[in-house]
This record gives structure tokens, C-alpha cells and sequence, in this order.
């Protein structure tokens, strides 16, 4: 069955010019065809759940992830040629199931300086160097948010999507993306003792 | 700088997986999304990850979403709920117990095989699916019917697999206390599962959640189960606060039998039960029935129903033994 997928990309790199929303509609008669879907996005997808949850879980959440979306494939809308946005809302649903975790790790790191999450792919003497006095007051920050303020933050930050992504990533409007940006950012320009206060004005946030 | 990128710096290290790693993923994506693949083999394929997944609760919720996704479901009629099932008692734990610990076991060699043939009706269109298989004793192959002809197969070795062949399941079950106490603090710290870190096995599961749930899938290992730690898990299973009988459960064969459920918080949206046989108290299948309707949301989607009140998953275990040759019945 592996065989028939690398034949569909075989083909001339017949998906190779086609958008997200085309491969997933071929994939609709031929299911092979979402590999490649997999091979455009779950390298930065697991990079990012690495960064999130750590080494151990990455693998599980994004075979999941792409199982669901690809159980979802009929559902997607033809119209968004990007399907980062909607990969990573169905990632951020099972990262939130671990959210205990997430946050315990941002403790650790703010309260010792060590951050189990990067010595799981990192040897350790490094992982200990690299905490500074900076990132242990960022992880202390991440820490006290609210989960909704830190999605929206982290989807920003680490997944480098736009507010508009988010905001369809979440399915929330984009003006609650925008405010509960701000709360976070506010925090966290806090936790650093107001490092450019001036990065986000207030006006920005308000529009939502 | 400002504070997004100083945030940006915040594990920047973070790699992307190796190739090894991606291209084994992506054999777990397209084992399961190539359409050639007849259903049970689908499932068969994903059985590792769920498996996992099951025992490891934390991904419970994510996999349930993602099961949800995979048929007309939202499309059940309502099904009336078992009609007969009515309260038992826990002392029937202590007849199971009582029943099992006296029978007398053997040993299969390594290249003998276990045979098992299940049947699994699924919730809302009620689809029936029965499957053979062949395992061999010390997992190194497996035997499946696949379009009317038995395929063997290599199972490639997985040291991370949480699925142990059932040489290993039998030793690890050996090894277990048969006094039902011992056995119930040991499994209430077990770390059977490789992906969780070893400082915290648990991922924050109660005590007696982690108990229940690995008492019930050991007591799944049916072809290799030690008689006197069958008894040791009835009467481990009946200490632990929250573990209700009811009796006349149907399975997916609509046999009757006494099920075993563990609801310490009141009744949520389903319950699943393991359904004993009444006169031997062999694990007969399994049961799961939705109370409540339930809904699912995902991003960018409204919420929408996804099994209704009434809905049930059952299993039931047709026929197994050991045999010396893949495609024999016992």
C-alpha cells in the first residue's frame, strides 16, 4: 500500500503543484494521495508539539492529528489553500489533553532552570546552559496563563501562523484572537520587567 | 527585542524529527488511509497506536475524536438499550474468582499459535465485522485472512510496542502476586507503558483508575492467563472502590453474561462493561452504551452529534485456543 502512495507522487510530482485544498480533495478517490499532505506538514507539526509537550508525545499527537484529518478529509473547506490552520486546531485539541503536563514543564523551568522538555531532544548539560534568566521568566509567564491565552500566543510565536490562521485554526473570531493576544503578551512583557512595552499598543488589541 | 521574539527564542532548539522517525510515521498515516486495505486489517494496522493510546488514558480523549470520525455515525438510529440488565453484586466477583483458580493451564511452545476469531458490531449503523487471526506464542508472526486467503506475516520487532506477543504477556503475568492486594498496589503503579516518563508513570491518572483499566486489559490475555492470577484480578477488582456488576449484559454474539463496569463518579456518557460468562467466568467481550447523546466540536466546525443515547459498541471472543499451525481452529 506504501508502494501505490509513492506512485500517486511518482507520477511526474503530479501533487507536487497542487495546493492543500486539491490534495485533499484528490485524496478523496485516491486516499494514497494525503501522504503527501503528511510530507509538507508534519515535520514543522512535530517540531511543534516537540516544542509544546516534548520528545515523547510528538509522534502519538501528530499520527493522530493526521488520522483525524484525514477521517475529517470530506469535510475541509475547498476554499483555504493552506491546511496548516486546520492541522494544527485538531493538533491544538489533543495538546490540550496534556495541558497539565505542559504547564509543569514551564514550572520546572522558571522555578530550576532545567527544562525537561528540552533535555528529552537535547543532551542535558546543554539544556541546563541554555536556561536563562530570560526564559525561565518567559516560562513562568507561559505558566500563569490561561490554556486559551496560551494557544493563541504559542500559535503565534512557535507555529507562525497569522492572526487570521488563528483565528480559523480555533474557529474563534479575530478579534478574540487579537484580545487574547494582548492579554498574553501583556503578561508576559510583565514577567520580563516591561521589555518594549511598545511592541503592541492597546488600540490594536481593542479592535476585537 | 520585544517580547514575541524573545518567546521565539524559548526552545528554538527544538529539531524536526529524522527521516527515520517521519517515514515511520508516515507508514502508520498510510497503512491506515490506503483504501486496498480491507477494514480489519485497517484496524488490525492501528492496533499498536490504539492499544497504546488505551492504556496510556492520556490519549484516550484525542483517540475517542478520532474514532468518531470514522463512519456515518452521527447517522444512528436510536437502539434500545439491553433490555434485562439489572444489579448484581460484587460477591459474583468472589464466585469468578473462586470458579477460575482451580483449572489447570499449559504452556504453549513458542512456535505454536493462538488462535482467536472476534466479532465487533459498531455503534450507530450497527456494522458487524468478525475476523480470524493468528498469533503466534512468541509474536515473531501473525496469520489474517485477508480477500478469502490466510497471509502470515512478519511482525518486525518494536521494542517501544506496548502490544506484547503472548510469550511476553504470559511472563509478565506470571510474574505478577496472585494475593489480590499486592496485585492491586503493584498495577496501581504499573508502568507498563514505554512511551510515559518514568518519573511520572501516571500522568496525574488516579490510583485506582490506572488499577481498573490494567486489570481489565490483563484480563483480556485470556489465552495465556495464569488461572490463579485470573482469580487474584476478580478479587483485586472487587477492592477497588467504584466497580459495579450488573448481570444479563448482552456482548456482540448477544450472549448474557455479568458485567463488570467501574463508574466511581456517578454515570458519564458511556459506560463499558466486560462482559463475563456466567457459568465459567471466561471474559466473554466487551460492551460499551451511550447514556447521553454525545457531540463533538472541532475547530471550524459546529459541534455535531456524534453517537446518540442508546448507541452500544459490543465485542465477543467466537472461539480461541492454541493451535500448532497458522489457518488450524481449535
Amino acid at each position: 500500500m506504501v508502494v501505490e502512495t509513492e506512485s500517486a507522487e511518482g507520477a511526474g510530482g503530479a501533487l507536487s503543484g497542487m495546493d492543500d485544498a486539491e490534495v485533499i480533495r484528490r485524496s478523496r478517490s485516491d486516499p494514497g494521495a494525503f501522504a503527501a499532505l503528511f510530507d509538507r506538514h508534519a515535520p514543522a507539526l512535530h517540531r511543534y508539539v516537540t516544542r509544546r509537550l516534548g520528545d515523547s508525545l510528538a509522534d502519538d499527537i501528530v499520527a493522530e492529528t493526521f488520522l483525524a484529518a484525514f477521517r475529517r478529509r470530506e469535510h475541509y473547506d475547498p476554499g483555504r489553500a493552506d491546511a496548516r490552520p486546520w492541522l494544527y486546531g485538531m493538533a491544538a485539541n489533543l495538546i490540550g489533553h496534556h495541558r497539565r503536563r505542559e504547564v509543569r514543564s514551564y514550572l520546572a523551568l522558571a522555578r530550576t532552570g532545567i527544562d525537561e522538555v528540552a533535555e528529552g531532544y537535547t543532551d542535558r548539560v546543554e539544556a541546563r546552559v541554555s536556561a536563562s534568566a530570560v526564559h525561565r521568566e518567559l516560562a513562568e509567564a507561559l505558566a500563569a496563563l490561561s490554556a486559551d491565552d496560551r494557544e493563541v500566543l504559542l500559535l503565534i510565536a512557535w507555529a507562525q501562523l497569522s492572526y487570521e490562521e488563528v483565528a480559523t485554526a480555533l474557529d474563534i473570531p479575530l478579534g478574540t484572537v487579537r484580545s487574547r493576544l494582548h492579554r498574553a503578551r501583556k503578561r508576559t512583557r510583565a514577567a520580563l520587567g516591561g521589555v518594549d512595552p511598545t511592541a503592541i499598543t492597546d488600540e490594536e488589541a481593542d479592535r476585537g | 527585542m520585544d517580547d514575541l521574539n524573545l518567546l521565539q527564542g524559548l526552545r528554538a532548539d527544538a529539531p524536526e524529527p529524522d527521516a527515520a522517525r517521519l517515514t515511520a510515521l508516515r507508514d502508520r498515516l498510510t497503512s491506515a488511509t490506503t483504501a486496498t486495505v480491507s477494514p480489519p486489517e485497517r484496524r488490525r494496522l492501528w492496533r499498536p497506536l490504539a492499544r497504546r493510546a488505551l492504556l496510556a488514558g492520556t490519549l484516550a480523549a484525542g483517540l475517542a475524536v478520532a474514532l468518531t470520525f470514522a463512519g456515518p455515525a452521527h447517522e444512528s438510529r436510536p437502539t434500545p438499550p439491553a433490555p434485562s440488565m439489572r444489579p448484581g453484586s460484587l460477591l459474583l466477583l468472589e464466585q469468578a474468582a473462586t470458579a477460575v483458580e482451580d483449572k489447570t493451564s499449559s504452556t504453549p511452545r513458542p512456535d505454536q499459535w493462538v488462535y482467536t476469531k472476534s466479532k465487533v458490531v459498531q455503534p450507530g449503523d450497527g456494522r458487524v465485522t468478525t475476523q480470524e487471526s493468528w498469533f503466534r506464542y512468541d509474536g515473531k508472526q501473525r496469520a489474517d485472512f485477508l480477500d478469502g486467503e490466510l497471509k502470515v506475516s512478519d511482525v518486525p520487532p518494536d521494542p517501544d510496542d506496548d502490544d506484547l506477543s503472548p510469550q511476553k504477556y504470559h511472563d509478565r503475568l506470571t510474574a505478577l502476586p496472585t494475593e489480590p492486594d499486592k496485585l492491586l498496589a503493584k498495577v496501581s503503579r504499573d508502568r507498563h507503558w514505554s512511551d510515559l516518563p518514568k518519573e511520572d508513570p501516571g500522568a496525574g491518572e488516579p490510583a485506582d483508575d490506572r488499577a481498573y483499566r490494567v486489570l481489565s486489559v490483563y484480563l483480556e490475555q485470556q489465552a495465556v492467563m495464569p488461572p490463579k492470577l485470573e482469580a487474584a484480578i476478580f478479587r483485586a477488582m472487587a477492592r477497588i472502590p467504584g466497580v459495579k456488576i450488573v448481570v444479563d449484559v448482552p456482548d456482540a454474539e448477544d450472549r448474557l453474561g455479568i458485567g463488570v463496569y467501574y463508574e466511581p463518579k456517578g454515570q458519564q456518557v458511556t459506560t463499558e462493561y466486560l462482559v463475563l460468562d456466567p457459568a465459567t467466568y471466561h471474559l466473554l467481550g466487551r460492551r460499551t452504551i451511550w447514556n447521553r447523546d454525545e457531540w463533538i466540536t472541532l475547530p471550524g466546525k459546529a459541534p455535531e452529534p456524534a453517537f446518540e443515547a442508546g448507541s452500544f459498541w459490543a465485542s465477543a471472543e467466537l472461539r480461541s485456543g492454541i493451535v500448532d499451525k497458522p489457518g488450524q481452529i481449535p
